[in-house]
C-alpha cells in the first residue's frame, strides 16, 4: 500500500470522485471532483496531534461504529495518504461554533477551514473500475434480530474486534458486556462529581453521610446549629449521589461475571443465496468464517466455535487444508443447517434455532456470541456509476463482462476487476487486477498502433 | 578512480539529522539533548533536530547540508527504515551522495514507543543507538547500483487457454513471444470439452483465441515441442527448446508457465470401468458424440479428491458435473439425474445460478458422508441418507466420477528444471498465496492456469492475461537496476566447501570447478545474508553489512 | 491520445492494478473516495489463506 503513496508513476487521488467521462477509448476526458478535505495535502505530515487534541468525538466506521474518531482524523492509523481530513459534519468550526484549536496545535499550518472542492480535469486512455463491494445489511433479515441483540454482531465487526488495534484491542468482549463497562464508566464519573460534593459536608461535620443519612431518615439526627443548617441540602445531595451509585454497584455486581465469548457461532450464507435478497454465493465468507473462529481460537485457547452453513465452500488453493486443519487445531465444528431465528436468554446470550439439515430436525443452542457471514453486495453507487462511465450492469448487480473477455465492460476502453467485476477473495482480486491492467495496455497501445499505421 | 572511490580516502564527515516527528518521537524523549548529543559524535560535524525530516523542509535541509557542509554520510535518526529509508537515501541520492551512504536509526519504534512514559531512559537509549549509527556509517562504503540488460522476448510453456491467452497479451504489448506446446494441436485440455457452462462450444472460443495467435507476427509457435533446458536469470535466461525442426537455443527476458493439469483418470474408486462407471471427461466425450442411452444417471462428487492422499478440493469438478446434469437433463428430460454431493462448490454468481437451475429441471442432489462413502455395484449405487437414516439403493445405468484435476505427471521434471517449486499437491507454488499469485519466488518467471490450480477457462485466461501485466512490468523497463546490497565471495580465501551453496534461498551461488570456490551471480541475489552467516572462512560477505561495519557497530553499543 | 491510465477505487485490486501499470510506466491517476486508500482489506485483522497482517 506504501508503495502507492510512493510510485513516482502513481497520483493518488483521495477523498475523490468521478464526476463525468467524455471521448472514447485512448482518448477520454474525466471529470475528477477533489472533496475539500481543509487540511492542505502538501502542508499535512500526518503527525496526528490535531486529532489528539480536537475535542469532538464522532462514532468510528472504519471499526464499524465500536470506536469512535475525532472530527478531525485519518480513516485509519496507517492509512495512506496519512494527510488528515476534517468531518465538515461534524467539526465544530464548520457547524458555525466556535473552536479552531486543532488549528493552533497543527505546527504544520496545514489546516484550511476556507478549503473549497476543487474539479480536476484529467486524460486518460483507458479505465479500470475497482470499486469493490458493501457489505449486507443484515437488518434486513427480521429473524436473525441483529439490530436488536447486542451479541449478534457481522463478520467485518468481529475482525475489528479481532484486531489489536480494533476497539476492544483484540479481546473478545461481548457488545452487550461492552454496553455495561461503558455505562460503568459514565456513572463512574458522576458518582465521583457527586461524592465531591458529599466530601464538602463530611469534613465539615465530621461524619460520613451514610451515618448522617440514616439518621436524618430516622429523626435520630444530633444536629448542632450548622448541621442544622445544611442537613437538608446534605440530604438532597445524598439522595442525588444515591441516584447514581446504586445502578453503579448494581452494574459493577453484574460485570464481575463478565468473560470474553468463548462460544462462538457463524451464520453463513446471511443475505446470499437466498432470493428474498441475493441469489449467488460470495465464495468468500465460509473461508472468513474459518478464518476468525481460528484467530479467536489463537487469542483464547478456550473458544468453541460452530459454523452454521449449507455447504463450507472452500475451493481456492489450501482453503481445504485450511479448513479440515482449523477444524481439528481450533476446536470448530461445521453443522450443516440453516438457522431460522435468534433470540436470548437471560443474559443476552443469543439462542438460535435451526434446522440440522442432516437430520431434518430443528434444534436450539445457546452461544456467547453470533457472527453473521454477511453478503458482498454491489455497491450502493454502482447504478451512478454505470450511468456516469456508460457502462452494462449485469443480472446480479456487478458491472458486466463476457465469459470470453472476462475484463472487458460494455464499453471499450473500460475495464473491471475485483469484487466490482462479481464477489471474489483477495488472491482472485490480485490477479484478476492484474489481467485489468494488461487490457489497459493492450487498449492503448492498440490504438496508438493504429494511429502510427 | 571514480568519484565513489574516492570518499573511501576520505575522512568522515557525518551529518546527523534528529526527527521530532510532531509529539511521536519528542513528546517521549528529549530530542534537543539528543541532537547535542550527537555533535560530540566522533567524525559528526553536521546536527540538526527536525519537527519532520520527512516533510518537504526536512528534506530540503538534508540535501542542503549536504552540499553546503561537505557531507560525505548522512545518518537519519526518526522512525522505520521500512517506511522511510528509500525516501531519505534516494534524496541523498538527489543531492550527489552515494545512496549506500546513508543510514537510519529507528529511534520511535525502538526508544519512544518502547519506553513510554519513561522520558530519561528514551532519551539515553536514543542517544546509544545513534552512537551506534554514527559508527556504522563511518565505515559505509560506497555502491554502484547493479545494471544488467534485458532481453525483450517471453518464453510461454504451455498452449492451453492460458498460455494462449498470456500470448496474445504479451503480443499487443509489442514483445516477442515463443510458445512452445508439447503436443501437435493448441487448446489444451479444453479441446476436449464438449460444452461450456457458460454457453457456447469449447471448441468455438478455442478457435477464435488460436486464430488469432497464429496470425501475430510476433508470436513464434512450436508445436510438438519441448523446453529442454532454462539456464541464467531474470532479464537474461538461455533456453534450449527440442522442436520438430531440431535443437533452437535462444535467449528470452522472461518464462511464463502454463502446462496446465489433467483430471485423475478414477482407477481402483467406485468400481470404475470406462463403461458404466466413467469420468466426467469420458461423459464429455459421449455428450460429444451424442451417444448416451443410460436413463438413470448417478454423479458422485469429489471421487479421489479431498481424501487423505488428495488433500485439496479441484475447485471447478461440482461445476462441471451440475453442467453436465443440465446437458442431460435438457436433452433427455426423462432421464434420471442425481448427484451425490459432500459440498456443492458452486461459488460466485454464475454457478450458484446454476444450481438454482438444476434443481429447477429436476436434478436431485443429495449429501454423502465421506467416511461412508456410496458403494457402487451391478447397477446399484448404495449410500446412506442422513435425512432418512436409512441406506438408499439406486437402480442406475451409468455412475459418474466428478475426479479432481491433477498435476500432469512431467510438472516435476518442468519444476527441476525451471528450479521452481511445487506444492504439497504438485501444482506450481506461486510467491506468496495471497499478494502474488502470478510470480514464482524466482525473479522472472511466472505462472497461470491449472498448472497453478485448477481453474476455468474463464479464470485461466483471465490469469495468462495477468502473467502478462507481470512480464511487462519487467521488460518494459530500459534495464534491470538492483539493489547494491548483494553479497560477494572473495575468491582469493574461499575454500570451496559450499557451505553457502546449501544456505542460499535464492539460488544465487552456484560452485566454479575449475577455480573450485563458489561464485555468487548477483542478480540472483536477494541480499539475505545467509551465506555471509555461514561461510566458515569469512570469504561470503553482504556489501554494506561487512563484519567491520557491523563491528564498528556493536563496538559503539 | 494519451497514454495515462485511470484507475477508480483504492482497494487490493485497485492498487494492484496501479502498481502493474506504475511499474510498466505508464502514469496512472488513483481516485479513492475515502480519505485513504486500502477498501475492505484494511479492515481486515489477519487474511487468509496465509493468516498474515492484511496491510
Ligand atoms: C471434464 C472437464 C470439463 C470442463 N468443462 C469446463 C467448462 O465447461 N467451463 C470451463 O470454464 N472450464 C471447463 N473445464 C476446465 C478447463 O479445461 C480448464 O480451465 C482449462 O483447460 C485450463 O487451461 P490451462 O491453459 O491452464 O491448461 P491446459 O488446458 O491443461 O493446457 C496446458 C497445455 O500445456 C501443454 N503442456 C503441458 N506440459 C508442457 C510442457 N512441458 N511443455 C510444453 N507444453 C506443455 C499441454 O499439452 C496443454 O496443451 C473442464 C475441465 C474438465 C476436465
Ligand atoms: C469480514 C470479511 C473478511 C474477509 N476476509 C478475507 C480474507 O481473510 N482473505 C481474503 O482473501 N479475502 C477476504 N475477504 C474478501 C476481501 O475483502 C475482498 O476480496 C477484497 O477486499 C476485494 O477487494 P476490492 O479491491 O475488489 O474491493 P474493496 O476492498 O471494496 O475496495 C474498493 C475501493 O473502492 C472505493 N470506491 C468505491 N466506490 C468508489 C467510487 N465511486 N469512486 C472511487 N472509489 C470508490 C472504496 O472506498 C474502496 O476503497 C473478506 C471480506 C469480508 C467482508
Ligand atoms: S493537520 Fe497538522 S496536526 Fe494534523 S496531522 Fe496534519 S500536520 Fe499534524
Ligand atoms: S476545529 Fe473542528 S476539527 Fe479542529 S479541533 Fe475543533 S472540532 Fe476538531
Ligand atoms: S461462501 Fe459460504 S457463506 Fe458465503 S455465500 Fe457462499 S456458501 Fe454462503
Ligand atoms: S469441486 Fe466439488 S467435486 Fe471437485 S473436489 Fe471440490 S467439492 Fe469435490
Ligand atoms: S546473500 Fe542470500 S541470496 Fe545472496 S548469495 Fe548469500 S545466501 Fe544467496
Amino acid at each position: 500500500m506504501l508503495d502507492v503513496g510512493r510510485h513516482p508513476n502513481i497520483t493518488l487521488l483521495a477523498y475523490s470522485e468521478l464526476e463525468k467521462i467524455e471521448g472514447e477509448a485512448g482518448n477520454f476526458t474525466a471529470i475528477i471532483r477533489r472533496k475539500a478535505r481543509f487540511v492542505e495535502e502538501d502542508k499535512c505530515t500526518g503527525c496526528g496531534a490535531c486529532t489528539e487534541i480536537c475535542p469532538t468525538s464522532v462514532l468510528d466506521l472504519y471499526n464499524e461504529g465500536h470506536a469512535e474518531r475525532k472530527a478531525i482524523y485519518s480513516w485509519f492509523a496507517q492509512g495512506i495518504p496519512s494527510t488528515h481530513v476534517i468531518d465538515p459534519d461534524h467539526c465544530r468550526v464548520l457547524t458555525g461554533k466556535k473552536c479552531g484549536i486543532c488549528q493552533k496545535k497543527c505546527e504544520a499550518d496545514a489546516i484550511n477551514f476556507d478549503q473549497k472542492e476543487s474539479i480536476l480535469e484529467l486524460l486518460v486512455g483507458a479505465v479500470i473500475v475497482a470499486t469493490g463491494y458493501d457489505v449486507f445489511d443484515p437488518a434486513k433479515l427480521p429473524e436473525y434480530r441483529y439490530t436488536q441483540l447486542d451479541n449478534v454482531i457481522t463478520a467485518m465487526e468481529f475482525e475489528r474486534f479481532l484486531s489489536a488495534s480494533g476497539p476492544t484491542e483484540g479481546h473478545i468482549y461481548r457488545p452487550s458486556d461492552r454496553k455495561v463497562t461503558a455505562q460503568i464508566a459514565v456513572f463512574e464519573k458522576k458518582v465521583k462529581k457527586s461524592q465531591k460534593a458529599l466530601d464538602r459536608f463530611e469534613k465539615n461535620h465530621g461524619q460520613d453521610s451514610v451515618e448522617f443519612y440514616s439518621a436524618y431518615k430516622a429523626g435520630s439526627l444530633n444536629a448542632n446549629d450548622d448541621l442544622e443548617k445544611d442537613q437538608d441540602k446534605w440530604a438532597k445531595k445524598y439522595e442525588a449521589h444515591l441516584e447514581n451509585a446504586t445502578p453503579l454497584e448494581a452494574l459493577k455486581e453484574k460485570a464481575k461475571g463478565f468473560t470474553s465469548a468463548k462460544n462462538l457461532a457463524f451464520i453463513q450464507c446471511v443475505g446470499s443465496r437466498d432470493l428474498r435478497f441475493y441469489p449467488f454465493c460470495y465464495g468468500y465468507c465460509c473461508m472468513h468464517s474459518i478464518k476468525e473462529a481460528i484467530i479467536a481460537h489463537e487469542h483464547d485457547n478456550d473458544t468453541h466455535s460452530v459454523i452454521f452453513g449449507m455447504d463450507i465452500r472452500a475451493v481456492g488453493k489450501g482453503f481445504e487444508v485450511y479448513k479440515v486443519r482449523g477444524g481439528n487445531n481450533s476446536n470448530i465444528s461445521y453443522k450443516r443447517s440453516r438457522v431460522a431465528e435468534i433470540t436470548k436468554n437471560t443474559d443476552e446470550s443469543p439462542v438460535l434455532i435451526y434446522e440440522d439439515t442432516l437430520e431434518q430436525k430443528v434444534k436450539r443452542e445457546t452461544f456467547d456470541l453470533v457472527v453473521l457471514a454477511t453478503a458482498c453486495e454491489p455497491v450502493k453507487s454502482t447504478q451512478k456509476i454505470a450511468d456516469t462511465l456508460s457502462i452494462d450492469v449485469d443480472a446480479y448487480g456487478f458491472f458486466k463482462t463476457q465469459p470470453a473477455d472476462p475484463l472487458d465492460t460494455s464499453r471499450e476502453g473500460i475495464f473491471v476487476c475485483g469484487c466490482a467485476h462479481s464477489p471474489m477473495d483477495i488472491p482472485e482480486s490480485v490477479a484478476q487486477a492484474s489481467s485489468a491492467a494488461a487490457r489497459a495496455v493492450q487498449a492503448i497501445m492498440k490504438k496508438n498502433n493504429k494511429k502510427a499505421s | 578512480m571514480n568519484m565513489n572511490d574516492l570518499i573511501l580516502y576520505e575522512e568522515p564527515r557525518i551529518g546527523v539529522f534528529v526527527c521530532d516527528c510532531g509529539s511521536n518521537i519528542a513528546g517521549h524523549l528529549d530530542c534537543a539533548d539528543v541532537a547535542e548529543y550527537a555533535k560530540t559524535l566522533p567524525n559528526v560535524v553536521y546536527v540538526k533536530e527536525n519537527l519532520y525530516t520527512c516533510s518537504e523542509a526536512g528534506i530540503v535541509e538534508i540535501k542542503k547540508a549536504i552540499k553546503g557542509q561537505n557531507l560525505n554520510r548522512v545518518v537519519v535518526a526518526s522512525c522505520s527504515p521500512r517506511t522511510h529509508q528509500p525516501l531519505f537515501s534516494s534524496s541523498c541520492a538527489e543531492a550527489g551522495l552515494n545512496p549506500y551512504l546513508f543510514e537510519m536509526v529507528n529511534i520511535r519504534d525502538q526508544c519512544s514507543w518502547v519506553h513510554m512514559g519513561k522520558r530519561d531512559d528514551a532519551t539515553q537509549k536514543a542517544k546509544e543507538l545513534i552512537r551506534m549509527g554514527v559508527a556504522k556509517s563511518a565505515g559505509l562504503e560506497p555502491q554502484e547500483e547493479i545494471e544488467s540488460s534485458l532481453v525483450r522476448k517471453v518464453l510461454v510453456m504451455g498452449g492451453g487457454i492460458a498460455g494462449l491467452s498470456a500470448a496474445q497479451a504479451l503480443a499487443d504489448m509489442g514483445l516477442d513471444i515463443m510458445l512452445v506446446e508439447k503436443t501437435s494441436n493448441f487448446g489444451g485440455l479444453l479441446q476436449q470439452v464438449h460444452q461450456l457452462d457458460t454457453g457456447g462450444s469449447a471448441r468455438a472460443l478455442l478457435s477464435k483465441i488460436i486464430d488469432d495467435v497464429q496470425s501475430r507476427s510476433n508470436i513464434t509457435c512450436y508445436t510438438k515441442a519441448i523446453v529442454k533446458e532454462t539456464g541464467g536469470y531474470i532479464g537474461n535466461f538461455e533456453i534450449k527448446i527440442d522442436t520438430q525442426n531440431g535443437l533452437i537455443k535462444d535467449k528470452v527476458g522472461c518464462i511464463v508457465v502454463a502446462t496446465g493439469a489433467v483430471p485423475l483418470i478414477p482407477k481402483g474408486l467406485f468400481g470404475y470401468d470406462g463403461e458404466t462407471v466413467i469420468s466426467l471427461m469420458e461423459l464429455e466425450q459421449k455428450l460429444k458424440k451424442d451417444d448416451l442411452t443410460a436413463r438413470r444417471i448417478v454423479f458422485i462428487q469429489c471421487a479421489g479428491a479431498r481424501t487423505k492422499e488428495r488433500e485439496y478440493c479441484s475447485r471447478i469438478c461440482c461445476m462441471i458435473g451440475v453442467k453436465n446434469a443440465m446437458i442431460v437433463k435438457e436433452k433427455y428430460p426423462l432421464i434420471d439425474v442425481r448427484i451425490l454431493y459432500r459440498d456443492m462448490q458452486m461459488y460466485g454468481t454464475h454457478k450458484e445460478q446454476m444450481l438454482w437451475d438444476a434443481r429447477g429441471k429436476g436434478i436431485q442432489f443429495d449429501v454423502y458422508n465421506p467416511d461412508n462413502p456410496p458403494e457402487v455395484k451391478e447397477g446399484k449405487v448404495s449410500f446412506f441418507q442422513s435425512i432418512t437414516g436409512k441406506i438408499i439403493d439406486l437402480d442406475t445405468d451409468l455412475v459418474v466420477l466428478s475426479t479432481p484435476l491433477v498435476p500432469r505427471s512431467d510438472a516435476p521434471a518442468v519444476a527441476n528444471m525451471m528450479r521452481v517449486p511445487t506444492d504439497q499437491n504438485g501444482f506450481f507454488l506461486e510467491a506468496h498465496a495471497k499478494l502474488r499469485p502470478l510470480d514464482f519466488a524466482a525473479d522472472g518467471i511466472f505462472v497461470c492456469g491449472s498448472g497453478r490450480y485448477p481453474a476455468t477457462s474463464t479464470e485461466a485466461r483471465t490469469q495468462g492475461l495477468g502473467v502478462a501485466s507481470r512480464v511487462a512490468a519487467i521488460l518494459f523497463k530500459d534495464k534491470l537496476v538492483k539493489s547494491a546490497i548483494v553479497a560477494k565471495i572473495n575468491p582469493e580465501s574461499c575454500v570451496g566447501c559450499k557451505a553457502c551453496l546449501t544456505m542460499c534461498p535464492y539460488e544465487a551461488i552456484t560452485y566454479n570447478r575449475d577455480k573450485r570456490i563458489c561464485e555468487i551471480n548477483e542478480i540472483l541475489c536477494k541480499g539475505c545474508g545467509n551465506c555471509a552467516a555461514t561461510c566458515p572462512s569469512h570469504s561470503a560477505q553482504l556489501c554494506g553489512y561487512k563484519p567491520e561495519q557491523l563491528l564498528a557497530q556493536i563496538g559503539a553499543a | 491520445m494519451t497514454n495515462d491510465i485511470l484507475v477508480l477505487g483504492g482497494g487490493i485490486a485497485g492498487i494492484q492494478s496501479s502498481l502493474d501499470l506504475a511499474e510498466m510506466g505508464f502514469r496512472v491517476h488513483l481516485v479513492e473516495s475515502l480519505a485513504s486508500i486500502g477498501g475492505k482489506m484494511a479492515q481486515l485483522d489477519k487474511t487468509f489463506p496465509t493468516n498474515d497482517c492484511a496491510i
